[in-house]
């Protein structure tokens, strides 16, 4: 794994909210391919990291390089278009509009069509139209929710809002997807179909992903590597075998408890 | 009733029901994705008035420090109703950039926006007094150069008269409503606009340029206020700087009967306090504004959501 190319190089991140610190000093880079985890007690920084690397809070110290590329204080819209997605941990769904539309409007970047070819019907805007659509459609196919293409989002089970947003966030076409707690409410087959789902969306398009998890042996069987918040700061990283017995990791969890 | 009053009532309250919508839509749009009252959209619809005036080649009275100064060059008047409510949409981004846009990006109360959208209100109803003074303004007579003043929709024996520009008023306000949903159904940017709508935060992970969206936002509802503003005037005068404040008031009267934030709700709520209107009889029409207002008190008691919103869920 460390001899592919780094996607993300997260490089001393750190948050401050007033005095509290959220994110402390915190680096480490993540290769193409990988499945990364953020793991940690509840309130040790990982959502706030979440934020910090898709640009809805500005970091108060560090920087993001995406692809080589220097993205940190890019508005969210713009590290977008560059190829970040995510998913949240409270879904965050467009609740009055269908499936299909929530996974259309995510399309609407790689669209050109503009007013005047939009209110006139004309046929680009038709084709893209057309093609943003058999996209979509596909997407909620592979996240079994092709039946449900036209029933507003608001009316699906936690689980299947979950594997809506998912469909979202790829609809993007990223090559780094976040997904924040993405078993949250589900049951534990479920949680096993979800691994294999997430190793097979990162075959199928070439992914790299980010993943924060509570649920530890889901998180075990399926990253390569971890990464560990507690309070802020990382207290350790590395592949899950050796987390897993580190001793400062052993003692977050059961400080925690 | 006879029936030839009912149908001029009619078409009377389509007309000016349709004004109302196209002027509440300018509320509801920046309603629905900035979830803020623009109180300074009655002030819109005034300045609307006056631009299409000044463009018309029409000269100030003699009040205002612009006393007697008149446009080196005067426009049709249809040419005119576009640029000055253009020229609205303008002000209105200028409002989105000076009164609202600072206050959002340091997270302040949205309470807060409203009182400095009032603050702009009473700037603009100033300014105009300062500039073109208070009296009544009237464009030409028969702007749209219709020929005749009325139209019979009867037979020559029982007449059914509608005063044209009525009819001119309904026409336009249909075309721009037509486009309006063209824009925001068909288009990308109409797609944008609706996932702005439900989640800002969301919308700018998905890649959407949400302030640049909001400006086009401001724009529109400028446009619209604007454009009301000159129908509404064509079909009486220009009464001074206060013009649009009453206006203003009904028109957040149409928004909660619709339902805040619905963009079909604001149609229907236009329509139908226009109908209600127009079926006041003549020697009760003091009444009018009360009988919109009750309409909307026995609305809301029936749907407090107004006739087409959501019922807000709250979840525990």
């Amino acid at each position: 794994m460390s001899e592919s190319a780094t996607v993300l190089e997260v490089r001393a991140m750190t948050r401050r909210f007033g005095g509290l610190v959220a994110v402390n000093n915190v680096s480490f880079n993540v290769a193409q391919g990988e499945i990364f985890g953020l793991i940690g007690p509840n309130g040790a920084g990982k959502t706030t990291l979440f934020n910090l690397i898709t640009g809805l809070i500005p970091p108060s110290d560090g920087k993001l390089l995406y692809l080589g590329e220097d993205l940190t204080n890019r508005p969210p819209y713009k590290i977008a278009a560059r190829g970040i997605a995510r998913t949240f941990q409270n879904i965050r769904l467009f609740g009055e509009l269908s499936a299909l539309r929530n996974v259309m409007i995510a399309q609407h970047i790689h669209t050109r069509s503009n007013v005047l070819t939009g209110v006139f019907g004309l046929p680009r805007a038709r084709r893209e139209e057309a093609i943003s659509r058999r996209k979509s459609i596909e997407l909620l196919d592979l996240v079994g929710l092709l039946d449900r293409a036209d029933e507003k989002a608001i009316n699906f089970s936690y689980g299947d809002q979950r594997r809506l947003e998912i469909a979202r966030a790829l609809a993007l076409e990223p090559s780094l997807l976040l997904l924040d707690e993405p078993a949250a409410g589900m049951n534990s087959n479920e949680k096993h179909e979800l691994s294999e789902f997430i190793r097979r969306i990162r075959e199928r398009f070439n992914l790299t992903v980010l993943l924060i998890e509570h649920h530890v042996p889901l998180v075990m069987g399926l990253c390569d590597r971890i990464a560990v918040l507690h309070f802020g700061q990382m207290i350790a990283l590395g592949d899950p075998a050796n987390v897993r017995n580190d001793p400062a990791v052993i003692e977050a969890y059961l400080g925690d408890e | 009733m006879t029936l030839t009053q009912f149908f001029q009532n009619v078409l009377n309250g389509l007309s000016i029901g349709s004004v109302y919508a196209i002027f509440a839509l300018g509320y509801t749009l920046v309603f629905s994705i900035l979830g803020i009252i623009n109180f300074a959209h009655g002030s819109v619809f005034t300045l609307g008035a006056y631009f299409t005036y000044m463009l018309t080649g029409l000269a100030v009275g003699f009040n205002g420090i612009l006393a007697t100064t008149r446009l080196p060059f005067a426009l049709p008047f249809i040419l005119a109703l576009l640029v000055g409510s253009g020229l609205a949409g303008l002000v209105g981004v200028l409002i989105e950039r000076l009164a609202f846009r600072p206050l959002r990006k340091r997270g302040s109360d949205r309470l807060l926006s409203l009182v400095s959208s009032l603050g702009v209100a009473v700037v603009i109803v100033n300014l105009i007094q300062y500039l073109v003074g208070a009296e009544a303004y009237s464009y030409r007579s028969d702007p749209f150069g219709l020929g005749q003043p009325t139209v019979n929709f009867g037979t020559p024996e029982r007449p059914i008269p509608v005063r044209s520009v009525q009819l001119v008023i309904f026409a336009v306000s249909v075309v721009i409503l037509i486009v309006l949903t063209l824009i925001i159904n068909r288009t990308r940017l109409g797609k944008a606009l609706q996932a702005v709508a439900e989640d800002t935060v969301t919308a700018r992970l998905l890649g959407i340029n949400t302030d640049r969206l909001i400006l086009f936002t401001f724009f529109v509802s400028g446009f619209l206020g604007g454009m009301a503003g000159t129908l509404v005037a064509t079909s009486q005068s220009i009464t001074g700087p206060y013009f649009g404040i009453a206006f203003g008031l009904k028109g957040l009267a149409v928004i909660v009967l619709g339902g805040l934030g619905n963009i079909p709700g604001a149609v229907v709520g236009g329509f139908v306090i226009g109908l209600a209107e127009a079926f006041v009889p003549s020697q009760y029409v003091a009444y009018k504004e009360a009988v919109a207002f009750a309409l909307l008190f026995i609305i809301l008691l029936i749907r407090p959501q107004g006739l087409l919103g959501r019922v807000q869920v709250q979840k525990v």
